[in-house]
């Protein structure tokens, strides 16, 4: 454990450290412990430098970095670009306050509220659940004490986050796909079943 | 510019200068040249000069965060568009969307581009979130960082929720009459909030001018200043670095 700490599993805050690890004067180590006087810091630090070689290795932001997010760019905007040439943004009748539309759903990314008040008192769906979840997530590093990045020394935490990222997820695609009238569950919304109000 | 040959007729001569002027550094042919070029350009001063291998890899960035900040400036631009053909009153809203799909030259494309580049970004955001947990790219140093990404995360969402309303539409009013609805349960404040973000007991004009002023100004302003700050941070705390 002690290694894993000291060397940050070899990941720690980049580009400083490992620099540090090497201008670390020699160790107080007997003299007879060591076979030559200089060596001392790699005889030490072993598992400070855990990386691998390639991954020291540097390229130039320009052209490396910046050719890649260009290519990222040009690729994302021509894909929108042709979603938004073949399929419209939605536009229903003019807004009527007087029709209630049914269901009437939230936007997507809000629909895993509103399933959590299908299932919860209002007090625990519309307030306790969404305050944990975003005071834990800002909280997330100063609770996770754990300094290493490796996914096997983490299960705690990637386990927590998985289970986290399932279920908003899931209560998304089934508030899009399976919610028809009152919001009630119905496994042939996905294919297209009318309903009762089709224009909804 | 080439520096060996100076071409004798003033014009291309004077051309070269003020090309020179603007792009004082040639091609990147070699590595100094690009570190000289990205030191200089304030554009490129977003980077650093030199950057670990490992940390660039698409596999290991998957492009999100960049991503997500390109489809900022794509809503930006797109919004701009749609700004000169959108009246934020309830009277006609809904038209004025109507002309932007059928009347307006490439008002349908701009439109449907600002819907779906929104939808994505809502999910580009969300998916660096889960790439920099996964990756533990949160640890010490950039803690506070990853707060701020918290904070972008919810702008993001409202930036989104906020456009929502603009069509005027069945859609648009009835998502948020559930979305605001939600706010009425928290205790003692709930009810308050719900009649400050609507600016009345429903959704109507007040709420249409004040999820328009948010939209177009106070969230992207609040979203520029979140992302500057986190830039920057992730600018003087380095890239994380492969696994």
């Amino acid at each position: 454990m002690a290694t894993v700490i000291g060397g940050n599993g070899g990941n720690g805050p980049e580009g400083r450290p490992p620099a540090r690890t090497r201008t670390l004067p020699p160790p107080q180590v007997p003299s007879g412990a060591r076979g030559v006087a200089g060596t001392g810091p790699e005889l030490v630090t072993p598992p400070l430098v855990v990386r691998r070689r390639e991954e020291e290795e540097t390229v130039v932001t320009f052209p490396a970095l910046i050719f890649r997010e260009f290519l990222a760019g040009l690729g994302i905007f021509a894909l929108l670009m042709l979603i938004s040439i073949f399929v419209n943004a939605p536009l229903l009748q003019r807004a009527n306050t007087a029709i209630t539309p049914n269901p009437a759903k939230a936007p997507w990314y809000f629909l895993g509220l509103q399933e959590l008040l299908q299932r919860f008192p209002p007090i625990m769906a519309g307030v306790a659940f969404p305050t944990f979840v975003i005071t834990g997530m800002i909280l997330t590093p100063y609770l996770d004490k754990n300094p290493s990045r490796r996914p096997q020394d983490r299960k705690v935490a990637v386990t927590l986050f998985t289970l986290y990222a399932v279920l908003a997820v899931a209560f998304v695609v089934v508030g899009v796909f399976f919610r028809a009238e009152a919001f009630t569950w119905d496994w042939l919304k996905v294919l297209g079943h009318p309903g009762v109000n089709p224009e909804v | 510019m080439s520096a060996t040959e100076t071409p004798t007729n003033p014009l291309v001569r004077m051309m070269g200068q003020v090309w020179g002027s603007i792009f004082r550094h040639g091609l990147p042919t070699s590595d100094k040249v690009a570190a000289r070029t990205a030191l200089t350009n304030f554009f490129l001063h977003i980077h650093p000069v030199r950057v670990k291998k490992s940390a660039i890899r698409v596999s290991y960035t998957l492009c999100l965060g960049g991503l997500s900040f390109f489809l900022f400036i794509v809503l930006t631009i797109s919004g701009l568009f749609l700004m000169f053909y959108y009246i934020p009153s309830v009277d006609q809203a809904y038209q004025n969307i109507k002309d932007l799909q059928f009347v307006a030259t490439f008002g349908l494309v701009i439109r449907n581009l600002h819907r779906w580049a929104a939808h994505a970004m809502v999910i580009t955001v969300w998916l660096h979130m889960a790439r920099v947990f996964y990756q533990g790219a949160y640890k010490p140093p950039r803690e506070f960082n990853w707060t701020i990404g918290t904070l972008l995360l919810l702008t993001t969402l409202l930036l989104s929720f906020s456009g929502y309303l603009l069509p005027w539409d069945q859609l648009a009013v009835w998502a948020i009459t559930v979305g605001t609805n939600m706010a009425k349960y928290a205790p003692i404040a709930g009810p308050y909030t719900r009649y400050i973000m609507l600016g009345g007991r429903n959704v109507g004009q007040g709420a249409l001018i004040r999820f328009y002023v948010l939209h177009v100004i106070a969230l992207p302003l609040i979203g520029f200043l979140l992302m500057v700050v986190h830039f920057w941070r992730v600018r003087k705390d380095g890239f994380t670095g492969g696994l």
